[in-house]
C-alpha cells in the first residue's frame, strides 16, 4: 500500500510538470497502438497474470471476459482521461469479484501487470528513439498511475461496503429478541452463556422492549446447556432490569438443575414466573397481555 | 528604563508558560540592548512579569489579581515597591538553589551553553544534565512562589509535592501522593494553582472537587464526558457515572472535603480510572464498610459495594482521621469501537 | 420557593399527581421532590401518582430509595405510584448496582402508567378495602 501512496505522489508532481502538448499528441498514437495489439496484449496479460496465482478463483471464461473488458476500459481512459466509466466498472466488478473472495492485492496486482505489460510493449515500440520513449513514458505513466488508483480506491471502498453491510446482517440475525405479536418479545438463549454475552442479551432485551414497547418477555433457556450461577446472577438481573422497563418476565425451559443453582444463589423462584415449557409461557404471555381486557369485565383479584 | 521595558513587554506577550525558561530567555535574546550592569534588574522585572501574566492566565487568585493590576499600570505609585519586593523573591529563590544548580542554570539559559558541553564539564551525560535543569527549573518555580508569598512550608511534605506538580512530572505526583496533600494543604492548593496551569492542562484528565450535592451531578457529568470519548457504550457510561455518583456520595455524607480525579487509559486497553480522594475521619474497617446493608447513611448501603459491582477495578486505602481514597477503574469491553 | 427553571413540574390531572423530572437532580433537590410530591397528596387527595424519570441521568441508590419511599408515603396516603421512563440503560446500571425493583411498579411510559393507575384504580373503588387515611 505505502508503494500506492508514492505512486499517488508521483502522478499528481508528474501531472503538474508534464508537457501539455506531448499529452495531446502522444496519447492517440498510444491509444492506437494498444488497439492495434489488443488480442496479443491481452493475452500476455492474461498469461502474466495466471504465472502470478492472481484471480484463482475465477475460472477461464471469466476470466477472458473480465481481461477483456478491463483493457478495452483501460485504454479508452488512456483515451478520454475520464475515469469516471472505470470507476464504474471498477466498482461493479468490485461486487461480482468480492464475493469470490478476492483480495484486494489480487486486484491492484492484476492492473499493475497490465500496466506493466503496456509499457514494455511501448518500450519496444519506441526504443530506437530514446527521447521519443522517454516523451512516449511522461505521457503514459500519469495516466497509468491514475488508472491504478481509481481501481484500487473503488474496490477498497466496495469491499468496506460489502463488509459493513455483512456485519450489519450478522448483528441482526444474532438479534437475539423477536417479537411474537404485538407487545410480547420471546429471548431464545441458545449456547453457552458467559458473562459477556449473558450482558449483551440483556442489553439487547432491554432496548427490544422499549423499541417493540413489550409489556411481556418470554426467556426460553431450554437451548442453554448449562447455568452457573454467574449466569444465574444476570439472568436475575435481567429479570430485575426488565420490570423497571415496566415488562414482565417469563422464564420456560428451566430445568431442575438450574432451578437448583438459582436457589442455592438465593433466587426467590416464587417471585419468578416460571413455566415448564415455551408453549406454556407463550399461553400464560398471552394470558398476562389479554389480562387487560379480562380486567374491563370487572374487577379481578390479586 | 526598567519600567519601560516592562510596559512593552507585556504587550507583546501576553502569555507565559514558564517563568524561568520565558525569563532567561527574554534576557538572552535582550542581552546585547542591556548594560551589563542591569542585566540583573532586567532579569528580574521580566520574570516577574513572566509570573504575573502566569496568575493572570489562572485568574483565580484575588491577591495575586490585583499584583496584576499594578504591573499593567506601571506608573501606579506603589509600582516601584512591588518591583523591589519581586527582585527580593527572586534572590531569595535563587538562594535556595545549589551552587552547581544556579551555576548549570546560568551557564544553559543565560550564556547559551548546550548540555553537551556542561556534560562534559560536570563529568556527566548530556540527558542526565538535561533532566537537572528541568528539575532546577521546577524547584525555582516553587521557591519564587513561596517567596512572593512570604512564607515557609506549612510541612516537610511541601516541597517534594509542589516541585513534582511544577515539573510536570505525574509519576512522582502519585509517588508523593500530591492528590491528597493538596486536599489537605492549603498553602500547597493555592500555590499548585499557577503551577498546574503552566500550559499542561492534560485533556485526558479532569478533575472535579467535590464539596456539596451539586457537585455530586458535576462529577458524574464529567465522568461521562471524558469516558464517551474512550468509546464506552451509553449503558457503560450510564454505569461508570452510577459509580461515580455512589463514591461521590460518601465524600459529601462523611468528609468536608474531596475530589474526583478521571483519567483516561490506554493500556492494556482502553479504559477509565476515577481516584475519589477525601480528608474525611477515615473508615475504621474497609472490610465491613464494603458488605452489603452496611451503612450509617439514609440509603441502602450500597455505596462502596454497589460502586464496587459496578467496576471491573476497585480498592479502598483508608486511615482513620486522615481519609479514604477510592480507585476504581472500568475497561472498555472488546466489542465496542 | 422554586427559583430558576423547574427542575420537577407537578401536574393534576384528575384524582392523579404527574411529577416529571426535567434533568439530572442532586440528593437535595430530590428530598424537595419527595416533600413537595408527598405534601400535594395529601393536599389534593391524589389516588395516583406517576413519576416519569425519563430525563435522570442516573438511579443511583439515593435516587431508588427516594423513589421507593415516596411510594410508601403515598401508599400510606392512599395513593399509588407508578415510575415511568427509566432507560435501558439506567435500568441495566440499577440491577447492576444492586436495586431490586421492590414493590413499586413501573411503567414504561407516560402513556402505560395512566393504563396501570386507571386499572388499578378503579379494580379498587368498588368494595375497596382500602381506608384513604385523611
Ligand atoms: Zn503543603
Amino acid at each position: 500500500m505505502t508503494e500506492d501512496h508514492t505512486v499517488t505522489d508521483d502522478e499528481s508532481s508528474g501531472f503538474s510538470t508534464l508537457d501539455r502538448q506531448d499529452e495531446h499528441q502522444l496519447l492517440p498514437e498510444l491509444v492506437a497502438h494498444l488497439r492495434e495489439h489488443r488480442t496479443k496484449l491481452r493475452q500476455e496479460w492474461a498469461t502474466r497474470i495466471h504465472d502470478a496465482h492472481l484471480l484463482d478463483a475465477m475460472t477461464p471464461q471469466e476470466m477472458s471476459t473480465e481481461t477483456r473488458s478491463v483493457y478495452d476500459n483501460y485504454v479508452e481512459v488512456l483515451e478520454t482521461g475520464s475515469v469516471e466509466a472505470l470507476q464504474d466498472y471498477a466498482r461493479n466488478l468490485s461486487e461480482r469479484i468480492i464475493p469470490r473472495g478476492v483480495e484486494t492485492h489480487e486486484v491492484v496486482g492484476i492492473v499493475l501487470l497490465l500496466r506493466d505489460v503496456l509499457a514494455r510493449s511501448l518500450f519496444e515500440k519506441y526504443q530506437t528513439d530514446f527521447r521519443l520513449l522517454n516523451r512516449v513514458l511522461d505521457a503514459y505513466e500519469p495516466a497509468a498511475n491514475r488508472i491504478a488508483n481509481t481501481v484500487a480506491v473503488s474496490f477498497v471502498d466496495e469491499r468496506e461496503r460489502v463488509i459493513r453491510q455483512q456485519q450489519d446482517a450478522i448483528r441482526e440475525l444474532s438479534t437475539p429478541v423477536l417479537p411474537v405479536r404485538e407487545r410480547l418479545l420471546i429471548l431464545p438463549i441458545i449456547g453457552v452463556l458467559d458473562s459477556e454475552r449473558a450482558r449483551q442479551l440483556t442489553e439487547q432485551l432491554l432496548t427490544g422492549i422499549r423499541t417493540h414497547r413489550a409489556k411481556v418477555v418470554v426467556i426460553d433457556i431450554t437451548g442453554a446447556p448449562d447455568v452457573d450461577e454467574t449466569v444465574a446472577n444476570h439472568l436475575v438481573q435481567t429479570v430485575d432490569a426488565s420490570r423497571l422497563m415496566g415488562a414482565s418476565v417469563i422464564i420456560t425451559g428451566l430445568s431442575p438443575e438450574i432451578a437448583q443453582t438459582l436457589v442455592t444463589i438465593g433466587v426467590d423462584l416464587s417471585k419468578m414466573n416460571t413455566i415448564g415449557d415455551l408453549q406454556g409461557g407463550l399461553e400464560e404471555a398471552e394470558r398476562l397481555l389479554g389480562y387487560k381486557v379480562t380486567r374491563q369485565d370487572g374487577p379481578v383479584g390479586e | 528604563m526598567v519600567r519601560r521595558i516592562v510596559r512593552s513587554r507585556v504587550a507583546d506577550h501576553p502569555a507565559a508558560d514558564d517563568l524561568v525558561q520565558e525569563t532567561l530567555l527574554r534576557v538572552l535574546g535582550a542581552m546585547g540592548r542591556v548594560e551589563p550592569g542591569m542585566l540583573e534588574p532586567y532579569a528580574i522585572v521580566t520574570a516577574r512579569h513572566v509570573i504575573a501574566s502566569m496568575w493572570k492566565d489562572q485568574d483565580r487568585h484575588r491577591r495575586n489579581q490585583h499584583r496584576m493590576a499594578d504591573l499593567r499600570l506601571p506608573d501606579a505609585p506603589d509600582a516601584d515597591l512591588l518591583l523591589g519586593e519581586d527582585r527580593a523573591a527572586v534572590a531569595q529563590a535563587l538562594q535556595h538553589l545549589s551552587d552547581r544548580e544556579r551555576d548549570t542554570l546560568l551557564a544553559h539559559e543565560l550564556h547559551g551553553q548546550d548540555t553537551r558541553s556542561l556534560a562534559d564539564e560536570l563529568g556527566s551525560t548530556a540527558g542526565a544534565v538535561a533532566a537537572q535543569l528541568n528539575r532546577t527549573r521546577a524547584r525555582l518555580r516553587v521557591e519564587y512562589l513561596l517567596a512572593v508569598e512570604r512564607t515557609e512550608p506549612f510541612s516537610d511534605r511541601c516541597r517534594p509535592v509542589l516541585i513534582a506538580l511544577s515539573s510536570g512530572d505525574r509519576r512522582r505526583q502519585r509517588d508523593v501522593d500530591a492528590g491528597r496533600h493538596l486536599l489537605e494543604c492549603e498553602l500547597c492548593a493555592r500555590l499548585s494553582q499557577p503551577l498546574l496551569g503552566r500550559g499542561q492542562q492534560h485533556d485526558d484528565e479532569v478533575r472535579i472537587p467535590i464539596r456539596a450535592d451539586a457537585d455530586v451531578v458535576l462529577a458524574r457529568q464529567g465522568v461521562r464526558e471524558l469516558a464517551a470519548r474512550a468509546g464506552f457504550s451509553p449503558t457503560d457510561l450510564t454505569i461508570i457515572a452510577t459509580a461515580v455518583s455512589e463514591i461521590s456520595r460518601n465524600i459529601v455524607r462523611f468528609a468536608t472535603a474531596g475530589e474526583i480525579v478521571v483519567e483516561l487509559l490506554e493500556e492494556p486497553r482502553p479504559g477509565v480510572r476515577i481516584v475519589a480522594r477525601d480528608t474525611g475521619p477515615g473508615i475504621p474497617d474497609v472490610e465491613q464498610a464494603l458488605t452489603d446493608g452496611f451503612s450509617t447513611y439514609r440509603g441502602l448501603g450500597l455505596g462502596l459495594p454497589g460502586a464496587r459491582r459496578l467496576m471491573d477495578e476497585f480498592a479502598v486505602v483508608s486511615e482513620v482521621d486522615r481519609g479514604t481514597t477510592v480507585t476504581m477503574t472500568k475497561w472498555r469491553q472488546e466489542g465496542s469501537p | 420557593m422554586n427559583t430558576g427553571p423547574a427542575l420537577v413540574s407537578i401536574l393534576r390531572q384528575g384524582s392523579y399527581l404527574i411529577a416529571s423530572i426535567h434533568t439530572a437532580l442532586d440528593d437535595s433537590q430530590l428530598m424537595r421532590l419527595q416533600k413537595d410530591l408527598v405534601d400535594q397528596i395529601g393536599r389534593h387527595r391524589s389516588r395516583g401518582v406517576i413519576i416519569d424519570v425519563a430525563a435522570l441521568d442516573v438511579l443511583d441508590s439515593f435516587g431508588s430509595r427516594t423513589l421507593r419511599d415516596i411510594a410508601e408515603m403515598a401508599r400510606l396516603r392512599g395513593a399509588l405510584t407508578v415510575i415511568v421512563g427509566i432507560q435501558p440503560d439506567v435500568a441495566f446500571a440499577m440491577v447492576s448496582l444492586g436495586m431490586g425493583t421492590g414493590s413499586v411498579h413501573a411503567a414504561l411510559d407516560l402513556e402505560e402508567g395512566l393504563e396501570y393507575l386507571d386499572r388499578q384504580v378503579r379494580a379498587r373503588q368498588p368494595g375497596s378495602s382500602v381506608v384513604v387515611p385523611r
